[in-house]
């Protein structure tokens, strides 16, 4: 067994049974907190494949930001009412059958790998040894897809003008 | 599998090293911190343990070791419990990053500056959920500002450091001070003296210390978002804080004020310009507490978004500009 394998299986099993609990948790705040276990962890399945750059931008992004500020929308609803309704257990056969099929499909991929027993650096595509990952990433997004890049900056840009117009405040003429 | 083993007990070891030194340092920190004060405000400051109270740390920290470790009712257990923890480990973990020499830096990672900045987003946590956990009015409003001020605060030290990597051209921590040292002015305080400014004033919002302690401002919310807990659970949230002013200083000493390198070397101890920084900075962050009163809160959201992000952002578009002509 190498290690490359036993971390993987690890950083695997944790983040399926995290996603799992993420969906069967009634309680909103352990909801984002599995995620938040989820995320982290799917950052280190990055860094076992040698991109340090995503991994610590999957942190500062995923759990630094966006998380935060589901948490901060969960804090301030009161859920001490919602967290006792027993409505999600109905769905949770449905959801149970789905989730066996997606896991049995899963599970054959799981098999597919382990007879592979790949060193995972190998599956690099090029060796990120002689220059940084972060030089690579750099190189990518402002050579070959420079417009793609700024066209995305654009629509984040009016995504927040939008939210800007809608919540300011509506001067009335006296 | 041996060499790998053999290689983890070496990092262990070097690991366990450093967080006896940090820890250390962190908890004479508090004892500096009240004399400084003391003296300041014309008085004593603790004298009684030990010659010049120089024991009162560790006497401290066996009384809170052996005091009651209160659970109030009502709280949500398992949150209550780790998010101290999570405070920890987050300010903590950061020591680990940064270069005290040259060949003595724990993880010398190629994207350390993002690292130390991720974690200290991460820390976020551990006040929002100590806040929230511990289902009390105080603690929540305490749980809310601090969230709202970390995340406030984070963009405008990440704009603070960003020109710094400009500069460097390199996210290690190593390589930036390296470039320093080549750089003209062997330190970049000088040409980046508005990049420092902004940095120093977010990492002490961000370490939510005086002027900018709302989220414990204990003449509104007793204690803010640890006001629930006691004995080592308040322990923890307490080295937090101090582990969160030794990291930012550490990395503002990195940054900024050119590591590990000074006016001449000293022999035996490659690390003694790095630690006169250090503690010149921890001074400072001392110093402004017993100097300046709390900021409103709408002053405070105010200076963090007119003030210190547009100046952040002006001063990262001028240093590009600059390293485009030169």
């Amino acid at each position: 067994m190498n290690w490359d394998l036993i971390i993987f299986y690890y950083l695997a099993i944790v983040m399926i049974f995290s996603s799992v609990f993420a969906i069967f948790s009634r309680h909103p705040v352990y909801t984002v907190l599995l995620v938040l276990v989820m995320i982290v962890h799917q950052a280190f399945l990055l860094l076992t494949l040698g991109a340090e750059f995503l991994t610590v931008v999957q942190i500062i992004v995923y759990a630094g930001a966006i998380l935060v500020l589901f948490l901060f929308v969960v804090y301030l609803i009161n859920l001490r009412k919602e967290t006792r309704r027993n409505v999600f257990i109905r769905l949770v056969s449905l959801i149970a059958i789905v989730f066996l099929l997606f896991g049995a499909f899963l599970i054959k991929n799981l098999f597919i790998l382990i007879s592979l027993k790949p060193s995972f650096r190998a599956y690099l595509p090029f060796s990120i040894e002689e220059k940084s990952n972060v030089w690579w990433i750099a190189n990518y997004l402002f050579r070959n897809y420079l417009l793609q890049f700024e066209i995305i900056g654009v629509i984040l840009l009016v995504a927040i003008l939008g939210a800007v117009f809608l919540i300011r405040k509506v001067k009335t003429v006296e | 599998m041996g060499e790998v083993i053999d290689r983890l007990i070496s990092i262990i070891i070097a690991a366990v090293i450093l967080l006896v030194i940090a820890l250390l340092h962190v908890a004479y920190l508090t004892y500096a911190e009240r004399k400084i004060i003391a003296r300041m405000q014309q008085r004593l400051g603790p004298n009684r343990v030990g010659p010049r109270g120089l024991l009162q740390p560790i006497a401290d920290m066996l009384k809170l070791l052996t005091k009651e470790d209160l659970i109030p009712y009502g709280v949500d257990k398992p949150i209550f419990y780790i998010a101290p923890f999570i405070s920890l480990v987050c300010a903590g973990t950061g020591v680990a990053l940064i270069p005290l020499w040259e060949k003595f830096v724990l993880s010398n990672i190629n994207v350390g500056i993002l690292f130390i900045l991720a974690l200290s987003s991460l820390s976020a946590y551990g006040v929002i959920l100590s806040g929230w956990a511990s289902n009390s009015r105080y603690a929540f409003l305490g749980g809310l500002r601090a969230s709202a001020q970390v995340i406030s605060y984070e963009i405008a030290m990440s704009l603070a450091l960003l020109s710094v990597v400009l500069m460097a051209g390199s996210l290690n921590l190593v390589d930036i001070v390296n470039a320093q040292i080549n750089s003209p002015y062997k330190i970049y305080l000088i040409p980046q003296i508005i990049a420092f400014y902004v940095f120093i004033i977010s990492a002490i919002a961000e370490c939510n210390r005086v002027p900018f302690d709302l989220p414990e401002a204990e003449t509104e919310l007793v204690a803010g978002y640890f006001v629930e807990y006691s004995a080592m659970r308040f322990a923890i949230f307490y080295l937090a804080e101090y582990f969160g002013m030794v990291v930012m200083s550490a990395l503002a000493v990195t940054c900024f004020l050119g590591g590990w390198v000074g006016p001449f070397k000293v022999p035996y101890v490659p690390f003694f310009w790095f630690l006169i920084k250090l503690y010149f900075l921890l001074f400072v962050y001392i110093w402004v507490r017993a100097t300046l009163p709390r900021y409103r809160y709408d002053q405070l959201m105010g200076l963090g978004w007119k003030v210190l992000i547009p100046v952040g952002i002006i001063n990262l578009f001028l240093t590009a500009f600059l390293k485009l002509i030169f």
